[in-house]
Order: C-alpha cells, then structure tokens, then sequence
C-alpha cells in the first residue's frame, strides 16, 4: 500500500487532505467541549431561534396587513396605532436578537483562541513538512490574487505548480463548513446574515 | 408486555416509514417547506454537485479556467431548476432568488476545486 501510495507524483495532496481532515473533527471536538454542550450557548442558539422566527412571522403579518389596509376603508386613528405599535414590537425583537447574536459570538471568541492555537500548530507543522514543494497541478492557471497564495514559497513560474497553503485553504473551507452543517454547529441564519461567502464558523475556528 | 411490544412494533413501521417519506418530500410540488430546512437542502444538493463535478471534470480531464465558469452556470442552474420547476416554490417566502441560489454555493465551489484538482493531480501525473 505504501508503495502505490508513493507511486503517485503529488501523493502530498493525500496527506494534507488528510491532515486537513483530523484538523476539522479536532477543532470541531475542541469546539463541542467547550462551547457547544455548555447551556449558556444552547439558551442561546434557541433564544435566536425563536425570535428570528418571530421576526419573520411578524414581518410577513404586517406585508399582508398594509396589503389589506390599503384595500379596506379602516378609521384613520385605530388603523395608525396599530402600524406603530407592530413596528416598535418588531424593533424590540430585533433589538433582543442583535443582542443574543452579539452574546452568542462573545461566548464563542473565548473558547476560540484553542481552536486557533491549534489551527496555527497545524499550519505550521504542514509549512514544515511541505515548504518549497508543490503538493498539487492546478487544471487553470489562476488570477494574479489567487496566485499570490497557489504559488506561494514554490520555486519557478509554473503558475499551475499548487502549494501547500492553497490546496489547505481550500481543504479548511470545504471541510470544516460541511463538517458543522453536518453536526448542526454552523451559526444560525437569523442571526449570521453570512451573504455569499460564508466561511466555517470564525469563532470555532 | 403486549401494549409496550405493539407500541414498538409500531414505532419500527413508522421509523421504516419515516425514509422514504423524507425522499418523497424532496420531489413533492406540494410539501410545505420551513425556511432552514430547504436551505440545508439546496446546501447539500450543491455538494453533491460540487463533488461530482470536480471528480468528474479532473477524469476526463477538462482543463482551463472558462470550466470554474460552466460549474458556477451548471450548478446553479440546476438549484433554480430545482426549487423553482421541482419544488415549484414562492421564492418570495423564501428570501428571494439571491438567498436559495447562494445556500451553499462558497462551500460547494471550494469542494469542486478541491476535488478537481485532486483527482486531476493523482490520475494525470
């Protein structure tokens, strides 16, 4: 086995995958002791929960109620109370997510600095092993900024020559944001907001 | 003995039934869907195809970087497809078309490179 193994030209690819592979479950093993079986982050994660879904809920009720208002003939004074005071309520329950997101990161940003201490060991022992070498062949050549990272310590101009910090970036975003979706540790979407790119969870990692 | 046997036997068939009831939904037009749980579906879908597509684009192999650009159309062609002429669902309730397409979409984009170059490195070298 170690001979087919060493038959192949970029065998490294397999072990900093590999590597990549123990780092995830390690980190997300180092995040679930310390921060996702305490009750502070469940009292958490459930509070945001529910009110993004009341949010939402309320949000969809007062669509349709201005839909309706503007069809129905309702008395100027009962209909203007109403509006304002959905949208103070509304304000309050966002105001009360803001702050349990804004909790739920503190409590998270402490127990982080383990995780990354152990990301910035593994880092390095793969600088270590795998410095100067190429580990990968890209298919493309990539753009300037990416090349920047994808030939990075690499001697020559081959710009399809991948280095280890490439090939590991891209192990760490894939692996790790599936691994939390899989175990149900990625933040939740109320209140994450994570746009188009979003990574692994920074606190836990 | 006898109630506490029947309610097993009876919690089995419903577990037995719970699978494929799951599967169903995923080509139903007419299941309700909660706004978490189709997102982590259109997640997992883009995976899959991320995976598939950088396993199968480093096979062949298909070299070049016009082909990031056809898994970026194909991938999210194929979710549109999905929720909209599948599911046939109001994307409205959902976010808008923004939200459902980009579920995923970062995540399953590193995995197809990771696997594309994978696979291009290991069978071509």
């Amino acid at each position: 086995m170690a001979t087919a193994f060493s038959s192949f030209r970029y065998a490294d690819s397999l072990v900093v995958v590999g590597i990549s592979v123990c780092t995830a479950f390690l980190c997300e093993g180092i995040s679930w002791l310390l921060i996702y079986r305490t009750s502070t982050y469940k009292s958490l994660r459930s509070s945001i929960d529910k009110a993004s879904k009341k949010l939402e809920s309320m949000k969809s009720t007062s669509s349709s109620a201005a839909a309706s208002a503007g069809a129905a003939a309702a008395a100027p004074a009962a209909s203007s109370k109403k509006p304002s005071s959905r949208a103070k309520k509304m304000d309050r329950v966002e105001t009360s997510l803001k702050e349990s997101t804004r909790d739920l990161s503190l409590s998270k940003f402490k127990s982080g600095a383990v995780v990354a201490a152990v990301l910035f060991v593994v880092f390095g022992l793969l600088n270590s092993l795998f410095e100067g070498r190429a580990v990968a062949k890209l298919p493309f050549s990539p753009i300037p900024l990416v090349l920047k990272m994808s030939h990075r310590g690499l001697p020559g101009t081959d710009p399809t020559d991948c280095s280890m910090v490439f090939l590991y970036f891209l192990c760490s975003i894939s692996i790790r944001t599936n691994l939390q979706k899989f175990l149900g540790f990625s933040p939740p979407r109320g209140a994450a907001g994570a746009g188009l790119f979003p990574m692994p969870d920074p606190k836990t990692s | 003995m006898k109630k506490s046997k029947s309610a097993k036997v009876q919690s089995q068939q419903q577990n037995g039934h719970v699978l494929p009831f799951k599967f169903a939904k995923l080509l139903d037009p007419e299941a309700s869907w909660d706004k978490d749980q189709l997102g982590d579906v259109l997640h997992w879908i883009r995976q899959v195809l991320g995976l598939l597509c950088g396993l199968l684009w480093g096979a062949v192999p298909l070299i070049g970087a016009k082909w990031i650009l056809v898994f970026l159309v194909l991938s999210s062609g194929i979710i549109y497809g999905y929720y909209a002429h599948i599911l046939k669902i109001d994307e409205e309730e959902y976010g808008g078309h923004a939200t459902l397409l980009q579920e995923g979409l970062f995540a399953s984009f590193t995995l197809f490179l990771l696997a594309w170059i994978l696979v291009y490195s290991l069978a071509h070298f």
